[in-house]
Parts: structure tokens; sequence; C-alpha cells
């Protein structure tokens, strides 16, 4: 498992489109589509109020309030979430690094009962965030080369002008066998995705609901997916965002973590 | 009478509507295997563990057992393993998110300084190294070694839940032959769950009747055809049988009621009682051609239906009212039985007093052979001497009903219900040889789910003292019954975060003291683990548990044994506010075979009483009505005496055998009453009368049992136990009956001296 960075994950992950440029009369190939998405710019930090609601097949919601830190620090981006609510679980934390390169995460859990900061490792980039529906590589921990893209066809979806590209993995293990994404031609976010199981059927079905744009930079701030195996969804919505902040990086460490917000 | 000068259009009528029935069962026909379907949906047991299997998901699971004899952790094992588990996801009928095996199970442990969330493999290892690695950490995972990995490991499990209504014979032969597809000189692979048990139940007892009942139908008609002597009466009467059962299963179909698998007992049930009919009118006309042999076909089927049609009328409207009653059942697959086995007995009816007249009109009588006088001579003989011996001796018959009463009261307490579905197949089958083989390695195959349910109170299943409690009674239903291999609930998780979170010391493999700790160990495992596990043992807002007991075996005393510890707990989770309640596949079976039992003593002891007061009626004396009702009473006390004696359970078959006893009970009675009450009001001898009753009711009697136990013997060689336990029942039931009518109740009849206070008078 691994800690958060949700800010810049669905930064980068849907967001892509505010500014880049457009090529006009050129047409793009699959694989510059999705670098033009994760290269999208998110700024150097962010703070947020993210409400994640976890919603099950007999409709029960379980919903969690977290106070999240994100900054960019070049080659290494850390985050650090607390959570506000359920009050059993408050000040408990997760911080995560996530490295550009090869390297893989380093994750922290602080519980607050145990009064003990605590290392978590995982070899799976397919952990669930949070106990939602969304994986850390759902969030964008993913890389352009682990996938090869193609665009498939250009439709409209949800009234927007979409590509759509095919991702599939490199790594016959990895959790999905493809993704399919909607990327809006004239901004370069994401609409809607679709995952599909190492069995090639499908999985899950991402939809973007609403982005705004925060000091110049698209942020999605509600978005919902649906495993459709499991009749379970979860929905995140982002609040009180802020962008480039002038964060420092001593925010993010094992001591902080303890010390709460 | 009139129609017996238009007998084809009898014949035709009948034949017309009966081919208008056979095309709605051609169109509409279909067997019900989904055993919850059975199950009365509006009961609270059934709503809430419904409800219950909503909540958490429960499903039965099939396992899918792969056994190395050298061992598992070896390359093409873990590869058959991943293989399987891969295949088994692809299935349509498989819930893919509900297959569960070492492949797809996550590996939780903990480290100096924290946390290691693993898949056990992904990638097949293949260096020795990473053998011993995965080797080690099966070992030292309490979630997985024992219930994943057996702790010899020499067998490894997938568990793929399914759906309800899904299973089918063709899937299970899908899984057979894709397993076989895997097997090598050393992997052996083994299939076994409930699913496959309840669906070749479902299946195969019926299956085993279809080919046993042509079977049976040709001994009856054999031996039919010895006692009639006649051809023509032999096809008649089992056109009579034919018919009722086809109007039956038609009108079944025509109302759109699947068969279920009780159904199956409906043609027994017609061609024990059918024949009865068609018997006693020829058995009539014999003795009437016997003394008229000059009599024209029309006279002598005239007089047959005057003398007869009381009697035949009497006994099949008793009859179809005795399987009315069983509308008192809960159970709607009995009351269908009832209602049409009720519908099948007065078309049995109908048909004997038509098709059989008509028959003869159209073919005329069936001969009286010379050589069949000889031997009725003989008959009348027998049956004179035996009559004059019954009475004469009385008190034999009293005793030796008084003993038999008593032996089968003492056989009666014996009697235990058994709702499990394993124990209905032979001994050395495969899929109770699969089952003990599971038994053996893991924690059983048979599950018990408890829901304890705190009433809406959120986060109650947080509270240290509420899960120190759950785990207690999880530990004392372990240690205290052989029976029960394996528990699992929210516990073990919160157990295992404890330990992983303390560097893996056992000393910490305990539920913490701090609501606040398990709160965030369990938010933790949410966000390290697959969090549907935790959703299949608690709710979102902590107020229902789910607590899961696996069991070694499926029968009652099994269950039974284990929810009696369980409440013993129930004052102690009351204190906190939190009520038990039971779910899943084997509680539910438990409750359905009380419902079915009780709903057939109910219906049993209201049919007694409608018999008496029917027979009281018809007879106009009430003494009559409890005499008539005395071989019913023995035949069903003998019944249930042998079936203590011989430790042969109740279950939903052999409940239902009770029914047998009332219908055949009352064929004897009224038919040997009502030739008493005409033989008694002709002369004042009463052995004569008895000895008349005898030669007339009772031979016709004597082959009715004769033929009926034949046929039934039959099913003694169905492959299918339960079938045979009925074959044998049901010969049983016949020939105590029989018995019983022929002494006991001739002895009372006389005793009663009803007909001769009467006649003086």
């Amino acid at each position: 498992m691994k800690t958060i960075q949700i800010t810049t994950a669905l930064i980068a992950m849907i967001i892509a489109m505010g500014f880049s440029p457009y090529v006009t009369g050129q047409s793009l190939t699959g694989k510059q589509i999705i670098e033009k998405v994760y290269n999208r710019p998110t700024g150097d930090d962010q703070t947020s109020n993210l409400a994640m609601t976890l919603i099950n097949k007999s409709g029960a919601q379980r919903v969690r309030k977290i106070k999240q830190f994100t900054m960019d620090l070049g080659d290494v981006e850390k985050s650090i979430m607390f959570f506000l609510s359920p009050a059993d679980v408050k000040n408990t934390s997760f911080m995560n690094w996530t490295y550009d390169s090869d390297q893989s995460d380093d994750q922290w859990i602080y519980l607050p009962a145990l009064k003990k900061t605590k290392r978590i490792s995982s070899d799976s980039k397919s952990d669930y965030f949070m106990g939602s529906d969304f994986t850390y590589d759902d969030l964008g921990d993913r890389k352009l080369e682990d996938d090869t893209h193609k665009l498939l066809r250009e439709e409209t979806m949800d009234g927007k002008e979409c590509y759509v590209v095919e991702s599939v993995s490199k790594d016959d293990d990895y959790m999905y066998s493809k993704t399919l994404v909607w990327v809006n031609k004239s901004t370069f976010v994401g609409v809607k995705k679709e995952f599909y199981d190492e069995d090639e059927d499908l999985l899950k079905i991402l939809s973007i609901k609403e982005a705004e744009e925060v000091s110049g930079i698209w942020v999605i701030v509600n978005s919902e997916m649906k495993n459709i195996q499991k009749n379970h969804r979860t929905t995140i919505i982002l609040s009180n965002i802020q962008i480039n902040t002038g964060m420092s990086d001593s925010k993010f460490t094992e001591r902080m973590m303890m010390r709460g917000m | 009478m009139k129609l017996l000068n238009q007998p084809w259009i009898v014949v035709a009528v009948a034949i017309i509507i009966s081919a208008l029935f056979f095309m709605q069962m051609k169109q509409k026909s279909r067997m019900e295997t989904d055993l919850d379907k059975y199950m009365p949906q509006d009961h609270p047991a059934f709503v809430y563990s419904d409800q219950a299997e909503e909540w958490f998901g429960i499903n039965d699971g099939i396992i899918v057992a792969i056994e190395n004899q050298k061992g598992i952790f070896n390359t093409a094992t873990l590869d058959t393993l991943k293989q399987l588990t891969r295949r088994l996801r692809k299935m349509e009928e498989i819930e893919k998110a509900d297959v569960t095996s070492l492949y797809t199970a996550d590996n939780i442990v903990g480290t100096e300084d924290g946390m290691d969330v693993k898949t056990f493999y992904k990638r097949v290892p293949a260096s020795v190294e990473n053998l011993n690695e995965l080797k080690h950490n099966v070992e030292n995972n309490e979630m997985t070694f024992g219930r994943l990995v057996s702790f010899d490991e020499t067998v490894t499990v997938i568990i793929a839940e399914i759906k309800d209504d899904v299973f089918t014979q063709k899937f299970y032969k899908e899984i057979l032959s894709l397993v076989a597809s895997y097997e090598t000189k050393d992997i052996k692979i083994h299939v076994a769950g409930r699913p496959i048990v309840e669906g070749t139940m479902a299946l195969l007892g019926p299956a085993d009747m279809k080919k046993m009942v042509p079977i049976v139908l040709l001994v009856i008609t054999l031996v039919l055809f010895i006692m009639l002597r006649s051809i023509k009466s032999t096809i008649l009467t089992m056109a009579v049988v034919f018919f009722s059962v086809l109007w039956s299963f038609g009108l079944m179909a025509a109302v759109n009621i699947p068969i279920y698998a009780v159904s199956t007992m409906i043609p027994v049930m017609l061609i024990a009682i059918g024949v009865a009919d068609g018997i006693h009118l020829y058995s009539h006309l014999q003795l009437y051609l016997r003394k008229n042999p000059e009599a024209s076909k029309r006279e002598a089927s005239i007089d047959m239906l005057q003398q007869m049609w009381k009697p035949v009328a009497m006994t099949s409207i008793t009859t179809a009212i005795g399987f009315i009653s069983l509308l008192t059942s809960q159970v709607y697959p009995i009351k269908y039985f009832g209602i049409f086995t009720a519908f099948g007995v007065l078309m049995a009816m109908v048909f004997s007093l038509a098709l059989i007249p008509a028959g003869i009109m159209i073919f005329g009588l069936p001969k009286v052979k010379k050589a069949a006088n000889n031997k009725s001579n003989t008959e009348t003989g027998l049956a004179y001497n035996f009559a004059a011996k019954v009475l004469k001796r009385k008190s034999v018959s009293l005793f030796v009903t008084a003993a038999i009463i008593v032996l089968s009261i003492v056989g009666m307490q014996k009697i235990w219900i058994n709702s499990s579905f394993l124990d209905k197949f032979e001994k050395e089958s495969d899929i109770v040889l699969t089952d003990k083989f599971i038994n053996e390695h893991f924690g059983g195959t048979t599950t018990l789910n408890l829901i304890l349910d705190a009433g809406g109170q959120k986060d109650v299943f947080k509270q240290p003292e509420v899960l120190k409690l759950t785990d207690q009674m999880q530990s004392k239903l372990e240690n205290d019954l052989e029976v029960v291999g394996n528990s699992f609930s929210l516990t073990d998780y919160t157990k295992r975060m404890n330990k992983v979170m303390n560097a893996d010391q056992e000393e910490f493999n305990t539920i913490p003291d701090k609501q606040d700790m398990i709160a965030q160990y369990l938010l933790l495992y949410e966000m390290s683990g697959d969090p549907e596990n935790l959703n299949k043992v608690v709710d979102y807002d902590y107020a229902k548990l789910n607590v899961t007991f696996q069991l070694k075996s499926d029968n009652s005393k099994a269950l039974n044994s284990a929810i009696a510890i369980i409440e013993t707990y129930e004052d102690d989770f009351d204190k906190h506010g939190i009520t038990m309640n039971y779910a899943g596949s084997g509680y539910k079976g438990l409750i359905f075979t009380d419902l079915i039992l009780e709903g057939q003593i109910m219906s049993l002891i209201l049919s007694l009483i409608i018999v008496i007061i029917l027979l009281s009626l018809m007879f106009k004396n009430y003494k009559i009505g409890i005499i008539g009702a005395v071989p019913i009473i023995i035949t069903a006390l003998i019944s249930f005496g042998i079936m203590g004696f011989l430790n042969l359970p109740l279950n939903t078959t052999t409940a239902l055998l009770s029914s047998i006893a009332i219908g055949i009970g009352i064929d004897y009675a009224v038919h040997f009453i009502e030739q008493y009450r005409i033989n008694a009001s002709k002369t004042d001898d009463q052995n004569l009368v008895a000895q008349k009753t005898m030669a007339h009711s009772g031979r016709a009697i004597s082959y009715n049992a004769i033929v009926v136990i034949a046929g039934f013997l039959v099913l003694l060689f169905s492959v299918f136990p339960p079938n045979r336990e009925l074959g044998a029942l049901v010969s049983l039931n016949m020939f105590t009956s029989f018995v019983g009518t022929v002494t006991i109740m001739l002895v009372l009849l006389k005793m009663s001296n009803v007909y001769f206070k009467k006649s003086k008078e």
C-alpha cells in the first residue's frame, strides 16, 4: 500500500489539459496523447481537503475526510495526508514518496493509538487507495513507458470531442490487461476511462464529473470510480484547493506525521 | 350409466384431454433444482438469512483442491494453481471477484520497522530460493495456513463462489473436465462443495426415479397380470394409473408450476393408490362373474358400478382430502405435492369408474378361466380359514398390536431429523469421498454463519470487549467440537493486524484493548489488503458481524451441536445489545427440514382427524371412524418405529411417506368396512360375514398389497439411497396396512358390534 499523492495523481491523470499547446493540422499518436495527459502541469505543491465516499452494493456509505499536502521536488514527489474523520481514526496519517526513477515508493503510516510510525513496503502497484476503488496507479502513479499506447478512434463523449486511446500493459502480470481512455481533444483532460482486468474483462469505469481551474491549473474536483465486477463505487471530491503556496520540504517527515497538521 | 352406451366417447375424451396435458408437459415442464426456491421465502429465518447473505456476500463455494503428495511448493503445482484460478475466474457461472486461492490472496506480514504487503505470488516461482520463501510466507500466515494450504502442505484449494441458481450438470461437467485436463502423475485435483452436492442431489434423485419408475411399472403390470389373469384388466388398471399421473403433471405444467424433487413422489403415491381402484373393481367383477357366469358385459358392469362406486368414491375422496391437508405446510413444494396428488387420486377415481366400464364395454369381459376357478376356490377357502382364525384368536391380534405399538413408540424415540445432503449419497461415491478428503485437510466443507446484530448501534464491533467475546466463542467451538474445523470473523483480521504491527510477535496475536487501536488497524487493513475481505465479515457501520464456522459434516447433529454452544453466549452478547441470528445454506437446510417435518406431523394429525370424521359420516357411526383409522395409525407407527430402530433419519423423503400410510390405510379400511357392512346386512352370522368380507375385500386388498410391494421392491436396486429407503418403506407400509386391516381392524369391527346391533334392531 502506498500513501497518497492524490492531488498530484488526480491532476496528472486527468487534468492534463488546460493548457497544452494545441498541435494543429498534425495528427497525434496514441503515445503522444497519453504523454500530454501525463505531463500536464500540476503546480509545485498543492493542499486540499478530500472527501472520499465508499458506496457498497447495498448502498451503504463510508465517508472519510482527509487533509492532504503534496509537493513536487523534481525527481521525487512527496505527499502526506491526515485523517480528519471518522473520530476513531482522527490524526492517523500517511506519507508517500514517489520517485521518477524505477525505485519503488517509500511509505509510512502513523497510528495515533499505537503512537508509532511504521514503514510500509509493498511490491504491488495495484494496491487500492485507502480501501477505495482507486488504485495508486489509477491516481497517476503510472509511467508512460509501462504501456503500449494506440489511438483507436475519435468520438464524442459527454458532448466533448475525444481521442480514444488504448493502453496495453507490457507486463503480462499487471492487474490491468488494458485501459481505454477518452481524452478531451481540446483540453487534454480525461473524460472517462475503462479498466480491463487481467482476463480482459471490464473491471472498472472512471467518470470525471467536474474539473476546476485553480491558479491557472486544471484540477479534477469530482470523480467517481465504479467497480463493475464488485458493484462498488468510490467518489472523491476535493475542496479548499490551494496550489503553489510555497510549501517546505520539511513538512514531509515522520515527525510531522506524528505531530499532526 | 348412460355412458355405458357410449364407451368410445369416454375413451376418446380421456385420450384427447390426456394428449392436451401431454403437450402442456412437453412445452412447459421444467425441473426446479435451485433448493432456495423450495424454501418458504417469507419465513423469518429465511428472510433474515437472505438479507445477511446479501449484506456479507455469503455464497456457497465450489472447492477445487489440488493435491500433490510430494508437496505443493513446486513450480508445476503452483503453476497449475495459477492457471486453474484464472480459468475458473473466466467461467460465466462464477463471480469473478469471488475466486480465492493462494494466487489471489494477500500476504500481510510484520517487519522490524513496519509492515509488508505482498501477494504470495503472481509469477510462478521457479528457483529453490523463491519457492522456499513462498513456503515460509504461507507457514507464517494464519490467515492462509490451514485455510488455503493444508497443514501437511500436500493440498491447496481454490474456492469459487457461485450464485444460488447457476449450478447445472453441464457446468459441473465443464469443471470436472477442466480440472481433469490439469491432472498429471503427481497432481490430483478434486472438486467438492455444497453447490455440487445440492445440484447433484437435486438432479440425481429425479433422474434415478425416471429410470426406476418404468421398471416399477413393468413389475407392477406383470404381478397385476398374474393376480388378475387378464391382459385387458391389467392394461385398463395400468391405464388408470398412467392417465392420472399424466393429468397431474399435465395440470402442473399447464399452471406453470415446476417439478420439484418432492414432486417425483407424486407418481409413487398414484401408483400405490391408483392400482387399488382397478383391483377392487376387477376383483368384484370376477367374483360376480363366478356367481353369474352367464351375465352380459352390460349387466356385469352395472353391478360392478352399483356395488363399488361408493367405496371407490369414499376411499378416493378421503385420500384426496388427506393429501389436501398438506396445504397447511409452509413449504410450497409440499403444498403442490398435496394438491396434485389429491388431483391425481380423484382423477384415478374418475378413470376407474369411467374407463374400466368403458373398457369392458369395448373389449368385453375378462375371461374367467377354469384354472382360475380352482385357484379361487382355494383362495376363498384360505380367506374363510384366515378370517375364522383371526376372530377365534382375537387376543393374539390385540396383544401383538399392543406390543407393536409399544415397540414402535420406543423406536420412535430414536428417530432423528437429518437435513444433510451428503448423507443421501452412497458412502463410496466420489462426492462423499472428495468431501471427506477435503474435510481431512481443511476446516470443513459446510459453513454455518452466525450473524451478530447490534440493532443499528454503530461501531459496536470495534469495541474490544465485544470482539474478545466473539474471539472467545470462536475458540470455544473450535476446541470443544471435533466437527468445527475452523472459524473466521473480524477478530481474525484484528488479531492479524495487531501481530503485524508489532513486528510479527506471536504474543500480539490478540484483540487490542482500545477501540481506537482496533479502528486504526482495520483502517490500515482496508488500505493495505483487499477491502472486500472486510466487507464479508462486518457491515459498513460496524453494527453487524458475520462469524463463519466451518464444519466437517452437514448433518443436523453437527449443526445443532455448534448452535448449542453458540447459544450459551446469547446472554453475554445480549448485555451489549447484540442479538444472534444465523444464515447460510446449511442453516437454511436445517430450518427447512424442521419445517417440513413440522408440517408433515401437523398434516398427519390433521388428516387423521379428517379421516376419522369422514369415515364416521360415511358410515354414520363414530366408532367406525375410529376403527377405520386403526390401520393408518398402526402403519404410521410401525413406519416411524422401524426407522428409529434402523437409525434411518427423518428427511424430506421419508417424512412424506407418512402420507402414503394414510392414502393406503384408507383404501384398505374403507373397502373392507363397506363389504363388511353389506355382508352384515344379509346375515347375522358374524363369522360368515367376516369370512365373506375376507374373501371379497380381503382378497382385493391382498392383491393390491402384493402388486405394489413387488413394484416398489424394485427401488431397492436404485443407485440413489433415498430412493432405496423409499422403496423399502412404501413396501413396508403396504404390508402393515394390509395386515392391520385384515387382523386387528377385523377384530375391532367384530368387537364393536356396530352392524349387528343395527341389523338385529
